[in-house]
């Protein structure tokens, strides 16, 4: 027969591990606090090559003979990498001013921007600037007219004028001197407004998450 | 550190005497921490892959939430993983914890210390990876905290973070990255586990059957009853107020979250180096209770048992060089951790720590007072000295003649057969609980050598109605009591037994002690 005390400690035992389980349970969704209720949020992201600014020069024919025929590269160019200012505004108040540059240690890589801006929910006029800082005479790389395309032959024919094209598809895919967004944006209680750049349209574009991302 | 650890000890032991008054000593999971993190490990695994065949690394959200809703296996599947990872994380914490208020952590043991910190670290970066495969917002906000992380390392060209920022679409590789590296940090923890116990003799990695099934039918019913919610699905434009935190896995978060991502690799780095230090700072001189056993080449007779009751393969059998054809007990000194099992094994008492061998102990016992009382002899109480000291006290004004020993493990059989033959009606011998023992298997070779003719045995001249082992726990006197109640109770129906003086073993022993070096 059973003791009544051993009944009790069973019981005890029972319970205590319910209550243990159930806390461990409770303490699997815990309601943790995230952001403060009513708060919006402004990001901007994005990531683009920064413009290159290059003095090219082309080579002579002498200079191309010179080298290898695979190594005949018809112009050669020195330069660097630009550098942007950000500037945010919301309803005419600074938000943030910095200065953006391409990532790696030599600052060759794409810009990788990502700022969050808390804001209050409601309209407010945003005033968004990123701006090359580096004074050019274009906004291109300096265009250099392709050297004679004679001393290419064989499967090497032809790379002049791909050497412009490549060269025009950077200057294109680089971010533009000037970025401005200057509008309204309504946010929505606890919902976030993105500002990316559109590398097809070269602009700012606002995204809301109403419609899918690209 | 001491203080530090006697403040650990004092809190252990308040939760061992607490558990052990539910539970009893021979069901505590207290005491069981380590094996039944092993057992939540199994459980992750089986679990684990019946959920892999639902995942879908294309749709991630989706797929979790499908299986959340399949009310037949899916849900308590999915909630029996999440539990299951809670309790191995709060099971290794309180292993880790225990190893450590009984300085278990140093010499030999460190490197079990050391591995098992890394079991518990990637313990924990595996429930990381498991919560963000579930993509609602709990995982996502992990996710941004953990890339949030990883963006100050010099390791990728673009930041992680810009993945979630929402700006595009979350790619399905990041989802398979994370599968992998969910699926690849289980596996190395098998090697971290086969590190942690490399260096024990017969590892015991799962509890006693009946509280295995026990524990993992408790988490079933649990998962059942109270399955684990799936927070909203992640969305990057979306500011979740609160997200259903696990606390148990993620009790980091909220610090993590207010700190820069600088202070916080440099938190965990002085966390983790204040963990690995550990060792090196609870370390003792090899030198008194803390000194590597010895054997005495004179008597060991090559028998092999001490190899092979020795806990921690610290002793292997090599050839003499004095002629003689037997082999001799060599003990590693970098793998004995001073537990004194030796000592108990070995029948001719040519081996065990300093001053805990066999001869040593017959010589403290032939020092000790008649263990007498008012009415006649007393039962003789042998216990640990490890035993809470209110225990033994309560045993004392019992009635019981109380006999310490650093282990029973060490205990030689032949202190038994002193004591009875000596005229004590009978001999209690308590243990700690055989899951609790500082020497890992006391015991247990306790109750074979006494019971089951282990080598090193009672001799069969004691009648072993007059001996009796017990379990002594803190939290369970009253199991203790009740033990002693009912082994005086049928000492009562025996004879009284005669008292012996001069005894062959001691004759022997004599003889042996008189002539051999000082270890």
């Amino acid at each position: 027969m059973i003791k009544p005390f051993r009944l009790l400690r069973w019981a005890a035992a029972l319970v205590a591990s319910a209550a243990a389980l159930f806390l461990m349970a409770r303490a699997s969704a815990a309601p943790l606090p995230y952001h403060p209720a009513g708060t919006a949020r402004l990001r901007l992201s994005w990531s683009a090559r920064p413009e290159r600014i290059e003095t090219c020069r082309a080579l002579s024919q002498e200079e191309l003979e010179r080298e290898e025929e695979h190594m005949r590269q018809r112009v050669v160019c020195d330069g660097h990498f630009t550098t942007y200012n950000l500037r945010v505004e919301a309803d005419g108040r600074l938000l943030s001013e910095s200065v953006v540059r391409g990532a790696g240690l030599r600052h060759d890589r794409p810009v990788y921007l990502l700022r969050d801006f808390d804001l209050s929910s409601g309209l407010h006029h945003v005033r968004l600037s990123f701006t090359r800082r580096e004074r050019t005479d274009g906004d291109a790389a300096v265009a250099v007219a392709p050297a004679s395309a004679a001393v290419d032959t064989g499967i090497f024919a032809g790379r002049a004028e791909r050497e412009v094209v490549e060269r025009a598809r950077r200057a294109r895919a680089a971010i533009p001197a000037l970025l401005l967004l200057d509008t309204t944006l309504a946010f929505a209680p606890e919902r976030v407004i993105v500002v990316t750049f559109n590398p097809d349209r070269r602009t700012l574009e606002v995204l809301d998450g109403a419609r899918p991302p690209r | 550190m001491r203080l530090l650890e006697r403040g650990a000890r004092r809190l252990l032991t308040a939760i061992d005497a607490a558990a052990t008054r539910l539970y009893g000593s021979a069901w505590n999971p207290v005491y069981q921490t380590g094996t039944v993190a092993v057992t939540m490990l199994l459980v992750l695994i089986a679990t684990g892959l019946y959920l892999l065949l639902f995942y879908r690394v294309g749709s991630p959200s989706a797929s979790v939430a499908r299986l959340a809703a399949d009310p037949w296996v899916g849900s308590w599947m999915r909630s029996l993983h999440r539990y299951a990872s809670d309790l191995f994380v709060i099971a290794a914490a309180l292993h880790a914890f225990r190893m450590f208020a009984q300085a278990r952590s140093w010499g030999p043991r460190a490197l079990a210390w050391v591995s098992g910190l890394v079991l518990f670290g990637a313990g924990i970066a595996c429930a990381w990876t498991g919560f963000v495969m579930a993509w609602d917002s709990f995982g996502e906000r992990l996710a941004r905290d953990g890339s949030r992380l990883l963006d100050v390392l010099p390791i990728f060209s673009e930041p992680l973070s810009r993945i979630f920022a929402g700006d595009g679409p979350v790619p399905s590789a990041f989802f398979f990255v994370n599968l992998f590296v969910h699926i690849a940090v289980p596996l190395a923890m098998g090697v971290a586990l086969w590190l942690h116990v490399s260096r024990v003799a017969r590892p015991v990695l799962l509890p006693p059957k009946p509280l295995l099934w026990t524990i993992v039918a408790a988490l079933t019913a649990t998962s059942v009853v109270l399955p684990a919610p799936l927070g909203e699905p992640a969305n990057a434009f979306a500011l979740a107020h609160t997200t259903p935190t696990d606390l148990t896995v993620a009790w980091w978060l909220p610090l993590s979250e207010r700190l820069a991502a600088g202070e916080v690799w440099g938190a965990m780095l002085v966390a983790a180096f204040v963990a690995l230090v550990v060792p090196r700072a609870a370390r003792r001189p090899r030198e008194g209770p803390f000194a590597p056993s010895v054997v005495d080449p004179r008597l060991c007779t090559g028998c092999n048992q001490c190899p092979q009751d020795c806990p921690w393969d610290a002793i292997t059998m090599v050839q003499r060089t004095d002629g003689r054809p037997t082999l001799l007990a060599q003990v590693d000194p970098t793998r004995c951790v001073s537990c004194g099992i030796c000592a108990g094994s070995c029948a001719p008492m040519g081996i065990g720590p300093p001053g805990r061998s066999g001869r040593d102990q017959m010589t403290a016992v032939r020092s000790t007072p008649e263990p007498a009382r008012a009415d006649g002899a007393a039962i003789v109480a042998v216990c640990c000295e490890q035993a809470p000291r209110g225990h033994v006290t309560e045993l004392r004004t019992r009635g019981a003649f109380v006999h310490l020993v650093p282990c029973v493990g060490n205990l030689h059989s032949s202190v038994i057969e002193h004591f009875v033959r000596r005229g004590a009606p009978g001999v209690i011998v308590f243990g700690c609980p055989p899951r609790d023992c500082v020497g890992r298997e006391g015991p247990k070779w306790l109750h074979e050598r006494v019971f089951n003719d282990r080598e090193a045995e009672l001799q069969p001249r004691v009648d072993r109605r007059r001996v009796r082992v017990a379990t002594l726990a803190p939290g369970g006197l009253g199991e203790a009591i009740a033990a002693l109640g009912a082994f005086s109770h049928d000492l009562s129906i025996l004879d009284r037994p005669d008292r012996e003086i001069d005894t062959a073993f001691e004759v022997v022993c004599d003889s042996v002690t008189s002539d051999a070096p000082e270890p």
